[in-house]
Protein backbone atom coordinates (compact mmCIF):
# COMPACT_ATOMS: atom_id res chain seq x y z
CA UNK A 1 0.00 0.00 0.00
CA UNK A 2 1.74 3.29 -0.88
CA UNK A 3 0.19 6.94 0.80
CA UNK A 4 -2.13 8.10 -1.44
CA UNK A 5 -4.00 4.39 -1.37
CA UNK A 6 -3.96 4.45 2.46
CA UNK A 7 -5.23 7.93 2.82
CA UNK A 8 -8.27 7.08 0.31
CA UNK A 9 -8.49 3.73 2.74
CA UNK A 10 -8.58 5.91 5.70
CA UNK A 11 -11.35 7.52 4.68
CA UNK A 12 -12.98 4.39 4.23
CA UNK A 13 -12.21 3.34 7.37
CA UNK A 14 -10.37 0.13 6.46
CA UNK A 15 -8.80 -1.86 9.11
CA UNK A 16 -5.78 -2.88 6.73
CA UNK A 17 -5.12 0.82 6.01
CA UNK A 18 -5.17 1.45 9.80
CA UNK A 19 -3.21 -1.17 10.78
CA UNK A 20 -0.60 -0.59 8.16
CA UNK A 21 -0.07 3.06 9.01
CA UNK A 22 0.59 2.14 12.80
CA UNK A 23 3.57 0.46 11.59
CA UNK A 24 4.70 2.99 9.74
CA UNK A 25 4.15 4.88 13.17
CA UNK A 26 5.64 2.56 14.83
CA UNK A 27 9.21 1.74 12.31
CA UNK A 28 9.39 5.88 12.44
CA UNK A 29 8.84 5.49 8.96
CA UNK A 30 8.69 9.14 6.75
CA UNK A 31 5.47 7.88 4.86
CA UNK A 32 3.63 7.89 8.51
CA UNK A 33 4.78 11.55 9.35
CA UNK A 34 2.95 12.68 5.80
CA UNK A 35 0.13 10.79 6.01
CA UNK A 36 -0.63 11.83 9.54
CA UNK A 37 -0.16 15.19 7.93
CA UNK A 38 -2.72 14.89 5.98
CA UNK A 39 -5.68 13.36 8.23
CA UNK A 40 -5.20 15.41 11.73
CA UNK A 41 -7.66 17.09 11.33
CA UNK A 42 -10.12 13.70 11.21
CA UNK A 43 -8.60 12.45 14.51
CA UNK A 44 -8.78 13.50 18.65
CA UNK A 45 -12.76 12.74 18.60
CA UNK A 46 -11.99 9.37 20.69
CA UNK A 47 -12.70 9.16 25.25
CA UNK A 48 -9.28 8.10 25.84
CA UNK A 49 -8.87 5.64 28.57
CA UNK A 50 -5.74 4.84 30.04
CA UNK A 51 -5.44 1.62 32.30
CA UNK A 52 -2.22 1.12 34.29
CA UNK A 53 -1.05 -0.77 36.91
CA UNK A 54 1.45 -3.64 38.48
CA UNK A 55 2.22 -6.85 36.35
CA UNK A 56 -0.19 -9.65 36.59
CA UNK A 57 -3.23 -6.92 37.93
CA UNK A 58 -5.67 -7.85 35.53
CA UNK A 59 -5.12 -4.89 33.09
CA UNK A 60 -6.05 -6.74 29.97
CA UNK A 61 -8.80 -8.88 31.61
CA UNK A 62 -10.29 -5.33 32.36
CA UNK A 63 -9.43 -3.92 29.57
CA UNK A 64 -11.77 -7.25 27.52
CA UNK A 65 -14.48 -6.99 29.67
CA UNK A 66 -14.95 -2.85 29.41
CA UNK A 67 -14.94 -3.42 25.30
CA UNK A 68 -17.78 -6.12 25.84
CA UNK A 69 -19.47 -3.70 28.08
CA UNK A 70 -18.72 -0.94 24.98
CA UNK A 71 -20.40 -3.71 22.50
CA UNK A 72 -23.46 -3.69 24.01
CA UNK A 73 -24.11 -0.17 24.45
CA UNK A 74 -23.27 -0.08 20.34
CA UNK A 75 -19.75 1.88 21.06
CA UNK A 76 -17.05 1.27 18.77
CA UNK A 77 -13.29 0.69 20.73
CA UNK A 78 -10.14 0.88 19.91
CA UNK A 79 -7.46 -0.75 22.27
CA UNK A 80 -3.26 0.07 22.34
CA UNK A 81 -2.00 -3.10 24.57
CA UNK A 82 1.94 -2.45 25.31
CA UNK A 83 4.07 -4.85 26.55
CA UNK A 84 7.67 -4.54 27.04
CA UNK A 85 10.39 -4.96 24.50
CA UNK A 86 13.32 -7.24 25.31
CA UNK A 87 16.13 -4.97 26.56
CA UNK A 88 18.64 -7.61 24.94
CA UNK A 89 17.33 -8.51 21.86
CA UNK A 90 15.25 -6.65 20.60
CA UNK A 91 12.49 -9.00 20.55
CA UNK A 92 8.47 -9.24 22.58
CA UNK A 93 6.21 -11.48 23.16
CA UNK A 94 3.27 -9.62 22.69
CA UNK A 95 0.48 -11.35 24.91
CA UNK A 96 -2.30 -8.85 26.13
CA UNK A 97 -4.43 -9.91 23.15
CA UNK A 98 -5.23 -13.69 24.71
CA UNK A 99 -7.57 -12.01 27.38
CA UNK A 100 -9.45 -10.09 24.74
CA UNK A 101 -12.05 -12.45 24.00
CA UNK A 102 -14.12 -9.93 21.96
CA UNK A 103 -11.46 -9.19 19.56
CA UNK A 104 -13.15 -10.58 16.69
CA UNK A 105 -16.56 -7.96 17.06
CA UNK A 106 -16.03 -5.48 13.87
CA UNK A 107 -16.39 -2.71 16.94
CA UNK A 108 -13.45 -3.41 18.08
CA UNK A 109 -9.98 -2.72 17.05
CA UNK A 110 -6.92 -4.14 18.89
CA UNK A 111 -3.45 -3.47 18.15
CA UNK A 112 -0.45 -5.01 20.48
CA UNK A 113 2.68 -2.62 20.67
CA UNK A 114 6.11 -3.10 22.10
CA UNK A 115 7.77 -0.71 24.07
CA UNK A 116 10.96 -1.03 21.77
CA UNK A 117 13.21 0.25 24.64
CA UNK A 118 10.88 3.66 25.80
CA UNK A 119 10.50 3.52 29.17
CA UNK A 120 7.59 5.31 31.24
CA UNK A 121 5.15 2.57 30.19
CA UNK A 122 4.09 3.24 26.85
CA UNK A 123 5.64 3.67 23.63
CA UNK A 124 7.42 6.56 22.25
CA UNK A 125 4.91 6.62 19.17
CA UNK A 126 1.99 5.56 21.54
CA UNK A 127 0.66 9.23 21.03
CA UNK A 128 0.13 9.33 17.21
CA UNK A 129 -0.67 5.87 17.13
CA UNK A 130 -4.16 6.53 19.34
CA UNK A 131 -4.62 9.37 16.16
CA UNK A 132 -3.98 6.50 13.56
CA UNK A 133 -6.84 4.27 15.18
CA UNK A 134 -9.33 7.38 15.68
CA UNK A 135 -9.48 7.09 11.75
CA UNK A 136 -11.91 4.40 12.29
CA UNK A 137 -14.88 7.01 14.28
CA UNK A 138 -14.14 4.81 17.32
CA UNK A 139 -15.83 6.47 20.72
CA UNK A 140 -13.58 5.37 23.19
CA UNK A 141 -9.61 4.21 22.57
CA UNK A 142 -8.63 2.30 25.50
CA UNK A 143 -4.80 2.55 26.46
CA UNK A 144 -3.01 -0.62 28.51
CA UNK A 145 0.38 0.50 29.70
CA UNK A 146 3.44 -2.30 30.14
CA UNK A 147 2.69 -3.54 34.04
CA UNK A 148 3.77 -0.50 35.47
CA UNK A 149 5.83 0.28 38.59
CA UNK A 150 5.73 3.14 41.15
CA UNK A 151 7.24 6.01 38.54
CA UNK A 152 5.70 4.94 34.64
CA UNK A 153 3.04 8.07 35.08
CA UNK A 154 3.84 8.89 31.37
CA UNK A 155 -0.03 7.34 30.59
CA UNK A 156 -0.89 10.83 32.67
CA UNK A 157 0.25 12.72 29.56
CA UNK A 158 -2.19 10.82 27.34
CA UNK A 159 -5.59 9.62 28.81
CA UNK A 160 -8.77 11.93 29.47
CA UNK A 161 -9.70 9.07 31.91
CA UNK A 162 -6.67 7.23 33.57
CA UNK A 163 -7.62 4.02 35.67
CA UNK A 164 -4.88 2.76 38.35
CA UNK A 165 -5.63 -0.70 38.83
CA UNK A 166 -4.14 -2.37 42.07
CA UNK A 167 -4.54 -5.45 44.16
CA UNK A 168 -4.33 -7.04 47.69
CA UNK A 169 -1.19 -8.40 48.85
CA UNK A 170 1.45 -6.25 47.18
CA UNK A 171 2.46 -4.13 49.88
CA UNK A 172 1.26 -2.50 53.34
CA UNK A 173 -0.31 1.03 53.73
CA UNK A 174 2.92 3.35 53.36
CA UNK A 175 2.85 2.47 49.97
CA UNK A 176 -0.34 4.02 49.83
CA UNK A 177 1.19 6.96 50.92
CA UNK A 178 4.17 7.17 48.10
CA UNK A 179 3.86 9.27 45.37
CA UNK A 180 4.01 8.09 41.94
CA UNK A 181 1.52 6.12 39.96
CA UNK A 182 -1.31 5.94 42.66
CA UNK A 183 -1.61 9.77 42.40
CA UNK A 184 -2.51 9.82 38.77
CA UNK A 185 -5.19 7.93 38.77
CA UNK A 186 -8.81 9.41 38.19
CA UNK A 187 -10.40 5.99 38.97
CA UNK A 188 -8.90 3.59 41.43
CA UNK A 189 -9.51 -0.18 40.50
CA UNK A 190 -9.38 -3.08 43.04
CA UNK A 191 -8.82 -5.77 41.16
CA UNK A 192 -9.33 -9.69 42.33
CA UNK A 193 -12.34 -8.49 44.80
CA UNK A 194 -12.35 -12.54 45.19
CA UNK A 195 -9.05 -12.48 46.77
CA UNK A 196 -8.30 -12.10 50.49
CA UNK A 197 -7.10 -8.43 51.94
CA UNK A 198 -8.71 -6.23 49.02
CA UNK A 199 -11.40 -4.76 51.70
CA UNK A 200 -8.55 -3.68 53.77
CA UNK A 201 -6.88 -2.48 50.31
CA UNK A 202 -9.66 -0.61 49.46
CA UNK A 203 -9.94 0.97 53.07
CA UNK A 204 -6.28 1.92 52.36
CA UNK A 205 -6.94 3.54 49.58
CA UNK A 206 -10.10 5.78 50.85
CA UNK A 207 -7.86 6.67 53.35
CA UNK A 208 -4.69 8.01 51.18
CA UNK A 209 -7.13 10.12 49.37
CA UNK A 210 -8.53 11.22 52.36
CA UNK A 211 -5.07 12.37 53.82
CA UNK A 212 -4.65 14.64 50.52
CA UNK A 213 -5.94 17.79 49.33
CA UNK A 214 -9.66 18.47 48.78
CA UNK A 215 -9.95 18.22 44.88
CA UNK A 216 -12.84 18.99 42.47
CA UNK A 217 -12.83 15.67 41.59
CA UNK A 218 -11.99 12.79 44.04
CA UNK A 219 -11.24 9.59 42.15
CA UNK A 220 -13.65 6.77 43.23
CA UNK A 221 -12.61 3.36 44.23
CA UNK A 222 -13.91 0.05 42.89
CA UNK A 223 -13.81 -3.12 43.50
CA UNK A 224 -13.65 -5.43 40.79
CA UNK A 225 -13.32 -9.02 40.23
CA UNK A 226 -12.65 -9.41 36.42
CA UNK A 227 -12.96 -13.71 36.71
CA UNK A 228 -17.05 -13.01 37.25
CA UNK A 229 -17.61 -9.27 35.98
CA UNK A 230 -18.58 -8.43 39.65
CA UNK A 231 -18.05 -3.92 39.99
CA UNK A 232 -17.85 -3.15 36.16
CA UNK A 233 -20.90 -2.04 35.93
CA UNK A 234 -19.85 0.06 38.61
CA UNK A 235 -16.55 0.73 36.88
CA UNK A 236 -18.65 2.24 33.70
CA UNK A 237 -20.71 4.16 35.53
CA UNK A 238 -17.31 6.17 36.99
CA UNK A 239 -15.89 5.85 33.83
CA UNK A 240 -18.96 7.83 32.44
CA UNK A 241 -18.91 10.13 35.71
CA UNK A 242 -15.67 11.23 34.58
CA UNK A 243 -16.30 11.84 31.08
CA UNK A 244 -18.97 14.01 32.24
CA UNK A 245 -17.24 15.79 34.90
CA UNK A 246 -14.58 16.85 32.08
CA UNK A 247 -17.40 17.72 29.42
CA UNK A 248 -15.57 19.57 26.46
CA UNK A 249 -14.51 22.32 28.25
CA UNK A 250 -12.04 20.92 30.84
CA UNK A 251 -11.06 18.08 28.43
CA UNK A 252 -9.86 20.75 26.37
CA UNK A 253 -7.96 22.79 28.36
CA UNK A 254 -6.22 19.55 29.32
CA UNK A 255 -5.57 18.41 26.05
CA UNK A 256 -4.38 22.00 25.38
CA UNK A 257 -1.69 21.85 28.24
CA UNK A 258 -0.50 18.33 26.85
CA UNK A 259 -0.25 19.39 23.80
CA UNK A 260 2.08 22.37 24.64
CA UNK A 261 3.93 19.91 26.24
CA UNK A 262 4.41 18.05 23.76
CA UNK A 263 5.40 20.95 21.26
CA UNK A 264 8.35 21.93 23.34
CA UNK A 265 9.56 18.57 23.69
CA UNK A 266 9.40 17.87 19.97
CA UNK A 267 11.43 21.36 19.31
CA UNK A 268 13.61 20.74 21.74
CA UNK A 269 14.18 17.09 20.52
CA UNK A 270 14.71 18.42 17.02
CA UNK A 271 17.21 21.13 17.50
CA UNK A 272 19.15 19.00 20.04
CA UNK A 273 19.26 16.61 17.00
CA UNK A 274 20.01 19.03 14.30
CA UNK A 275 22.88 20.33 17.18
CA UNK A 276 24.49 17.00 17.99
CA UNK A 277 25.11 16.84 13.92
CA UNK A 278 26.48 19.91 13.67
CA UNK A 279 29.08 19.13 16.74
CA UNK A 280 30.05 15.73 14.54
CA UNK A 281 31.55 12.78 16.00
CA UNK A 282 35.05 13.30 16.75
CA UNK A 283 34.68 16.80 19.13
CA UNK A 284 32.76 14.83 22.49
CA UNK A 285 35.57 12.10 22.37
CA UNK A 286 38.47 14.46 21.58
CA UNK A 287 37.06 16.22 25.03
CA UNK A 288 36.68 13.43 26.72
CA UNK A 289 40.58 12.58 26.73
CA UNK A 290 41.87 16.50 27.27
CA UNK A 291 39.25 16.11 30.49
CA UNK A 292 40.80 12.54 31.92
CA UNK A 293 44.20 14.40 31.92
CA UNK A 294 43.00 17.24 33.72
CA UNK A 295 44.08 19.17 31.15
CA UNK A 296 40.45 20.49 31.04
CA UNK A 297 37.31 20.31 33.56
CA UNK A 298 34.14 18.93 32.44
CA UNK A 299 32.28 22.51 33.01
CA UNK A 300 34.45 24.50 30.85
CA UNK A 301 34.48 21.53 28.08
CA UNK A 302 30.64 21.69 27.94
CA UNK A 303 30.59 24.69 27.40
CA UNK A 304 33.25 24.86 24.52
CA UNK A 305 31.85 22.39 22.33
CA UNK A 306 28.34 23.94 22.62
CA UNK A 307 29.79 27.24 21.37
CA UNK A 308 31.95 25.93 18.80
CA UNK B 1 10.93 -1.35 5.53
CA UNK B 2 12.62 1.35 7.40
CA UNK B 3 15.60 0.94 9.42
CA UNK B 4 13.62 0.22 12.32
CA UNK B 5 11.18 -1.85 11.26
CA UNK B 6 10.61 -5.14 13.15
CA UNK B 7 9.48 -8.82 11.83
CA UNK B 8 6.25 -9.30 13.50
CA UNK B 9 4.48 -12.72 14.13
CA UNK B 10 1.24 -14.17 15.14
CA UNK B 11 1.40 -17.57 16.52
CA UNK B 12 -1.55 -19.19 17.23
CA UNK B 13 -3.12 -22.30 18.43
CA UNK B 14 -6.13 -23.16 16.47
CA UNK B 15 -8.79 -26.08 17.02
CA UNK B 16 -9.12 -28.09 20.18
CA UNK B 17 -6.05 -29.59 21.24
CA UNK B 18 -4.53 -27.70 24.51
CA UNK B 19 -1.15 -28.90 24.13
CA UNK B 20 0.76 -25.48 23.46
CA UNK B 21 4.42 -26.44 24.54
CA UNK B 22 5.25 -26.03 21.29
CA UNK B 23 4.05 -22.63 20.42
CA UNK B 24 5.43 -21.10 23.37
CA UNK B 25 8.33 -22.37 22.77
CA UNK B 26 8.58 -20.58 19.25
CA UNK B 27 6.92 -17.45 20.53
CA UNK B 28 10.18 -17.29 23.11
CA UNK B 29 12.74 -18.16 20.53
CA UNK B 30 11.02 -15.60 17.81
CA UNK B 31 11.64 -13.60 20.51
CA UNK B 32 14.95 -13.97 21.79
CA UNK B 33 15.86 -13.23 17.60
CA UNK B 34 14.55 -9.58 18.03
CA UNK B 35 11.16 -10.17 16.34
CA UNK B 36 7.74 -8.87 18.05
CA UNK B 37 5.48 -12.09 18.51
CA UNK B 38 2.01 -11.37 19.49
CA UNK B 39 0.53 -14.55 21.36
CA UNK B 40 -3.40 -15.09 21.04
CA UNK B 41 -3.10 -18.38 22.99
CA UNK B 42 -5.71 -21.33 22.48
CA UNK B 43 -8.97 -22.57 20.78
CA UNK B 44 -8.59 -19.86 18.22
CA UNK B 45 -11.06 -20.09 14.86
CA UNK B 46 -9.84 -18.88 11.94
CA UNK B 47 -11.74 -16.09 11.78
CA UNK B 48 -9.93 -14.86 15.07
CA UNK B 49 -6.59 -15.49 13.16
CA UNK B 50 -7.54 -13.79 10.43
CA UNK B 51 -8.53 -10.84 11.99
CA UNK B 52 -6.14 -10.10 14.66
CA UNK B 53 -3.55 -11.24 11.86
CA UNK B 54 -4.76 -7.90 9.71
CA UNK B 55 -4.78 -5.86 13.14
CA UNK B 56 -1.38 -6.70 14.70
CA UNK B 57 -0.04 -6.19 10.96
CA UNK B 58 2.05 -9.18 10.78
CA UNK B 59 4.38 -10.71 8.49
CA UNK B 60 3.83 -14.04 9.08
CA UNK B 61 1.02 -16.53 10.99
CA UNK B 62 2.63 -19.36 13.09
CA UNK B 63 -0.40 -22.08 13.07
CA UNK B 64 0.50 -24.54 15.77
CA UNK B 65 -1.64 -28.07 15.05
CA UNK B 66 -1.29 -31.30 16.77
CA UNK B 67 -4.95 -32.80 16.51
CA UNK B 68 -5.50 -33.32 12.71
CA UNK B 69 -7.41 -30.29 12.68
CA UNK B 70 -5.22 -28.54 9.94
CA UNK B 71 -7.35 -30.59 7.28
CA UNK B 72 -9.97 -27.77 8.33
CA UNK B 73 -7.71 -25.09 9.49
CA UNK B 74 -5.66 -24.57 6.46
CA UNK B 75 -7.66 -24.19 4.00
CA UNK B 76 -10.23 -22.04 5.82
CA UNK B 77 -7.20 -19.12 6.69
CA UNK B 78 -5.65 -19.63 3.39
CA UNK B 79 -9.43 -18.24 1.71
CA UNK B 80 -10.53 -15.52 4.65
CA UNK B 81 -6.89 -14.07 4.27
CA UNK B 82 -8.17 -14.34 0.50
CA UNK B 83 -11.25 -12.83 0.86
CA UNK B 84 -9.29 -9.85 3.42
CA UNK B 85 -7.16 -9.23 0.35
CA UNK B 86 -4.43 -10.23 3.04
CA UNK B 87 -2.45 -12.73 0.92
CA UNK B 88 0.44 -11.10 1.48
CA UNK B 89 0.58 -12.23 5.35
CA UNK B 90 2.76 -15.93 4.97
CA UNK B 91 1.87 -18.76 6.43
CA UNK B 92 4.00 -21.37 8.50
CA UNK B 93 2.81 -24.31 10.28
CA UNK B 94 3.99 -26.85 13.05
CA UNK B 95 3.09 -29.73 15.19
CA UNK B 96 1.52 -33.27 13.66
CA UNK B 97 1.61 -32.77 10.03
CA UNK B 98 1.99 -36.03 7.89
CA UNK B 99 5.09 -36.16 5.60
CA UNK B 100 2.63 -37.09 2.73
CA UNK B 101 0.30 -34.02 2.88
CA UNK B 102 3.16 -31.42 3.31
CA UNK B 103 3.46 -30.84 -0.67
CA UNK B 104 -0.02 -30.38 -1.44
CA UNK B 105 -0.17 -27.77 1.78
CA UNK B 106 2.43 -26.29 0.19
CA UNK B 107 0.64 -26.09 -3.33
CA UNK B 108 -2.30 -24.32 -1.33
CA UNK B 109 -0.48 -21.36 0.18
CA UNK B 110 1.72 -22.88 3.65
CA UNK B 111 4.90 -21.49 3.08
CA UNK B 112 6.75 -23.86 5.08
CA UNK B 113 5.82 -26.78 7.79
CA UNK B 114 8.14 -27.59 10.75
CA UNK B 115 7.33 -30.86 12.25
CA UNK B 116 8.73 -32.23 15.21
CA UNK B 117 12.27 -31.95 15.78
CA UNK B 118 13.02 -29.16 13.64
CA UNK B 119 15.43 -26.76 15.24
CA UNK B 120 13.96 -23.20 16.48
CA UNK B 121 17.17 -21.62 14.89
CA UNK B 122 16.36 -23.33 11.28
CA UNK B 123 12.78 -21.49 11.94
CA UNK B 124 14.39 -17.84 13.09
CA UNK B 125 16.68 -18.37 9.90
CA UNK B 126 13.55 -19.13 7.84
CA UNK B 127 11.84 -16.38 8.82
CA UNK B 128 14.56 -14.08 8.62
CA UNK B 129 15.48 -15.22 5.17
CA UNK B 130 12.14 -14.59 3.41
Amino acid sequence: MNEKEIIERLKKKDVRAVARLLTFIENEDELAENILKKIWKHTGNSHIIGITGPPGAGKSSIVDLLTKISIEKGLKVGVLAVDPTSPFSGGAVLGDRLRMTSAQDPGIFIRSVASRGHLGGLAATTRLMINAIEMLENDITIVETVGAGQGDVEIVQIADTTIVVEVPGLGDEVQAQKAGILEIGDILVVNKGDRPGSDRLSKELAMMLSLGEEKEWMPPIVTTTAINGDGFDKLWEEINNHKQYLGTEKRNAMRLKRINYELENQVSQKLFTKKMIQIGNSEIPNMAKEILNRRIDPLTAVEKIIRE
Amino acid sequence: MSKKGKIRVLIAKPGLDGHDRGAKVIARALRDSGMEVIYTGLRQSPEDIVEAAIQEDVHFIGLSILSGAHTHIFPRVIELLKEREASDIKIIAGGIIPDEEIPKWKEIGIEAIFGPGSSTNDIINYVKGS
